[in-house]
């Protein structure tokens, strides 16, 4: 403390020249960005014809009676909760059963991990070739156990579920990695005197193992929601939305109405809205995650 | 009690092979079709059942998916766009990190929350006003445009902060005893003692930026600049053309080598930095 007083104004100047180039990026690249879709949600914003006129809640309204968008939200909330439901509890399944420090275990983990550091872009193309309904692999394989075959990303009723299965295949492995953290953390005297009072494996389970890991079990949830809503290369690469937007969801939807149909103002208003309900659960789980630290 | 556990002892035995069995499959198999159909011939990619092993070995499709893709050129744009990005947050991260967690200043909790704004809002949320802002710059189709907003990461400097704060102070006071400069404290002091950490958001932001397709794509409108992920889209017939799988699939197995390898050397670190990473 003392040195630093003696070095006198260099040092106190010296923290903002530190910060300085980070918080210039953050000014440039997130803060005004953010105040840009904001204020844009509110206007008439058309950049070829220079039309720039505030409208209140216009684009709000049109969004909210815009049977595309409603669609689009409810497709959205699915993927959500079906990656939730469905991949959180398997992974935690898949973590259990790889949770050994042997060969075997350690070699499967990595395997099952492996798709998550393979782009979007080579996981889209490899599941849509397996995906073809004339001579994909997948048709086959349903084949060999009596089921007729699928038309999966050609097919408005299996469109948004195809692309579910890809998602939950790429994230499963992290996802898994994550709870054996986690499991691995567990002190084995718990086990052990739960063993002394002779309780049941599912008694442990419950007792033990499910409460221990919950603070990853919330961590999973909000990044399952998370990603959900920003799901963006797989819908562009594999489906384009379609057919008939059964597997648009929001920041494709954002991108396409922005980008290619120019409705600045109305693609601003539903990325404000996913920006809220990104925040909303950012916030959540930051408050989740300080109590938990504030116990512990 | 012997006789009761014996089967009870191989049907587990059982359960737990299939259960390794299906995880393999599940994940290796797709994998493993991918690199199977890069080696098959024009007719035998559509044949129905599919081949496990292609019947004949056509490697000459590497070298067309390299001309169709252009490879080396998005190659390139890929390991430089990567790099630079690294270099960038290495430059502005670390000796923000060294300032919000060593020192004092007016402001510094507003400030430190206004730069972990970005941890909370979604990339996806804002890339409208990050395209015009880009194109007021003159900055579409160029490196830098694909590499400034990258450079600052929300992520990397709390990790930073995180990790710097636990170095004791004693060890600081006692280099600026010895009149050691800012900068050398940074580069001579913090960064070494924080390289684990610093390694793994390196890791973080290298598969990051190796595999990223949204903001490339959003980004460039022509080659100049894009990198590979952005070069299979090439491959890809437009409308609805036939699509050569067989080449897709090749440079599939292109894109994926160095990031495969760097997996399968750095098996331990990587996965360890993403377990790292979801512990915020």
């Amino acid at each position: 403390m003392n040195i630093s007083r003696r070095t006198g104004k260099a040092a106190i100047r010296s923290p903002y020249t530190l910060i300085l180039p980070a918080f210039a990026l953050c000014l440039i690249f997130s803060v005004l960005p953010a105040s840009m879709s904001i204020r844009d949600s509110f206007y008439n914003v058309d950049y070829v014809n220079e039309v720039d006129e505030f409208v209140g809640l216009a684009n709000y309204r049109s969004i909210f009676t815009d049977d595309v968008f409603l669609k689009v939200f409810k497709n959205t909330v699915i993927f959500m909760f079906c990656t939730v439901v469905i991949s959180v509890p398997l992974a935690m399944a898949v973590a259990m059963f790889l949770n050994k420090n042997r060969f075997i275990h350690n070699l499967t983990q990595s395997i099952i991990f492996t798709p998550h550091i393979v782009s979007f872009v080579a996981v889209a193309t490899l599941w849509m070739f397996m995906m073809d309904p004339r001579s994909g692999v997948l048709n086959y394989i349903l084949g060999l156990f009596g089921l007729p075959p699928l038309r999966w990303l050609m097919d408005s009723s299996t469109s948004l579920m195809s692309l579910i299965i890809v998602a939950a295949w790429k994230t499963m492995g992290f996802n898994a990695l994550i709870v054996i953290a986690a499991l691995q953390k567990i002190p084995a005297e718990l086990y052990e005197s739960a063993r002394l009072d002779r309780s049941s494996p599912l008694g442990i389970f419950f007792n033990i193992t499910l409460p221990m890991i919950s603070p990853v079990f919330v961590f999973l949830v909000t990044t399952s929601v998370i990603s959900a809503f920003s799901t963006f290369d797989l819908v562009k690469f594999m489906t384009a939305g379609g057919p008939r937007n059964s597997s648009n969801l929001m920041v494709y939807w954002i991108y396409r109405t922005g980008f290619l149909h120019f409705q600045v103002g109305k693609a601003m208003a539903g990325a404000v809205v996913l920006m809220l309900f990104l925040v909303v659960v950012s916030a959540l789980n930051f408050m989740l995650m300080n109590k938990r630290a504030h116990y512990q | 009690m012997r006789n009761r556990s014996f089967p009870s002892g191989a049907i587990r035995a059982t359960l737990r092979a299939a259960g390794f069995a299906a995880l393999i499959l599940v994940f290796v198999f797709p994998l493993y079709f991918m690199a199977s159909t890069s080696f098959k011939g024009t007719r035998e990619v559509n044949i129905t059942p599919p081949t496990l092993v292609p019947s004949e070995f056509h490697p000459e499709n590497y070298a067309m998916a390299w001309n169709r893709m252009n490879f080396a050129h998005y190659l390139r744009n890929s390991l430089l766009s990567t790099f630079l990005t690294i270099a960038g947050q290495l430059l502005t991260c670390v000796p923000c990190a060294y300032a919000f967690a060593k020192k004092q200043f007016r402001f510094k909790k507003p400030l430190y929350m206004l730069l972990l704004f970005d941890l909370i809002v979604p990339a996806q949320a804002i890339f409208l006003p990050i395209y015009i802002l880009e194109s007021g710059f003159g900055w579409i189709n160029t490196m830098r445009g694909l590499v400034a907003p990258f450079c600052y990461s929300a992520f990397t400097i709390f990790s930073l902060v995180q990790y710097f704060k636990t170095i004791p102070d004693e060890i600081l006071d006692a280099a600026r005893l010895d009149k050691c400069s800012e900068v050398r404290m940074i580069t001579h002091i913090m960064a070494p003692m924080a390289s684990p950490i610093i390694i793994t958001t390196m890791i973080f932001t290298f598969v990051y930026k190796w595999n990223d397709y949204f903001w490339t794509s959003i980004l460039t409108t022509n080659e100049t600049a894009r990198t590979l992920p952005l070069a299979i889209q090439n491959l890809m017939p437009v409308d609805h053309g036939a699509r050569e799988w067989q080449i897709i699939m090749a440079g599939n197995v292109m894109a994926l080598i160095p990031m495969l390898g760097a997996y399968i050397l750095a098996n331990k670190i990587i996965k360890k930095g993403f377990i790292y990473g979801s512990g915020k």
